[in-house]
């Protein structure tokens, strides 16, 4: 039969959140039948230099979902172009173009889950691991001695940091943020987390 | 991680990571260097290797090399494969990046082109001129680490 007039994908827009970057949009309806979608991508070195090409991204060719994982292909602090069609069999719409450019340094980033543990005499964290584009600052000081607050950079979130040897009976406080340097950014500071070390303050 | 490092270019200093660009051309290092039948020649280390360069003349030739990537070799380097397409794009985009950053050694005008570096960069461009457009930017790209090896 005449191929069916497809209308492009509307709506289309970008949720990006600690450097993970997802393009969606809202479906485009035609009962009784399964619509797919394909992406495309433009860095600014395609804008620019390669005469305004496009670059397919296969995994999400020919999609049924109305979301596509676009991070591996974001792996530049520029200005990104992205844009979705809608596909039918041998129909194709137009081509759905996010409205404006995407840059990476724009990604929401969230305050770092972590485990605060008083192990003994020991003020241990445990932070979340968010990838390789991802650190951490951490601040501890002892309940009560704000001025005195200490810094630890964590490059890496593979395993339980050691902050410091607590006081028998101290109470001690942490709070951390991440740290972007493809980006330059930080996350705002988690919630604050106290804990006792063992042992009784009342020994002297 | 994705660690900036601080790049001393003679006078000028610009924190920069290259740690996406190694992760891409890593991903079609064995691809790219497939492609290169010539295997006798080098672009970037004939006749001399770039680690023969001194210090004030770093910036020049970084700054010359990376316009030579992206003015010259990347827009030659498409291929069939849809993976080393969008690796090529990845690190052709953070070497716009890096470019703009080193931008700033430009403007507090210490990125000057002394007699060495400029034959330098003319032996560069004439060993790439010598061999078909598709072949140089192949051998070109396949040379990246040696430039980032050398950078760093």
């Amino acid at each position: 039969g005449e191929d069916a007039f497809l209308p492009a994908p509307q709506n289309i827009s970008i949720l990006s959140t600690n450097m993970k970057h997802f393009l969606t949009w809202t479906p485009v309806i035609v009962q009784g039948e399964t619509v797919r979608y394909s992406v495309e991508f433009q860095g600014e070195y395609e804008r620019v230099y390669a005469n305004e090409s496009w670059i397919p991204i296969s995994e999400c060719s020919l999609l049924t979902a109305t979301v596509c994982d676009i991070t591996g292909d974001i792996s530049a602090t520029v200005a990104y172009n992205l844009r979705v069609r809608a596909e039918l069999g041998a129909s194709r719409s137009q081509w759905g173009t996010l409205k404006g450019f995407f840059n990476r340094i724009t990604t929401s980033l969230t305050p770092p889950v972590m485990k605060v543990v008083a192990d003994g005499y020991h003020l241990l964290v445990e932070l979340e691991d968010m990838g390789p584009a991802f650190q951490f600052r951490v601040l501890y000081w002892k309940k009560g001695q704000e001025r005195r607050m200490q810094q630890k950079v964590v490059k890496e979130a593979s395993s339980v940091v050691h902050l410091d040897t607590m006081e028998a009976g101290g109470d001690y406080c942490v709070k951390a943020q991440t740290y972007v340097e493809a980006i330059n950014r930080s996350s705002s500071f988690s919630q604050t987390q106290c804990v006792r070390a063992q042992g009784d303050t009342s020994l002297w | 991680t994705a660690g900036n490092k601080i790049f001393h270019f003679g006078a000028c200093r610009v924190s920069m990571s290259t740690t996406e660009i190694r992760a891409g051309f890593t991903a079609i290092k064995a691809n790219i260097q497939a492609r290169d039948p010539i295997r006798t020649l080098s672009i970037l280390s004939y006749p001399h290797s770039l680690h023969k360069v001194k210090s004030p003349d770093r910036c020049c030739i970084t700054h010359h090399l990376f316009d030579f990537y992206v003015d010259k070799v990347f827009k030659h380097c498409k291929t069939e494969d849809s993976f080393v397409n969008r690796k090529i794009s990845s690190i052709a985009n953070s070497f716009l990046s890096m470019k703009r950053k080193l931008g700033q050694c430009q403007e507090q005008n210490q990125c000057l082109c002394g007699q060495e570096s400029t034959e330098k960069l003319k032996q560069i461009l004439a060993n790439y001129e010598g061999l078909n457009v598709t072949s140089a930017a192949m051998k070109s790209l396949g040379e990246l680490d040696i430039l980032l090896d050398w950078m760093e």
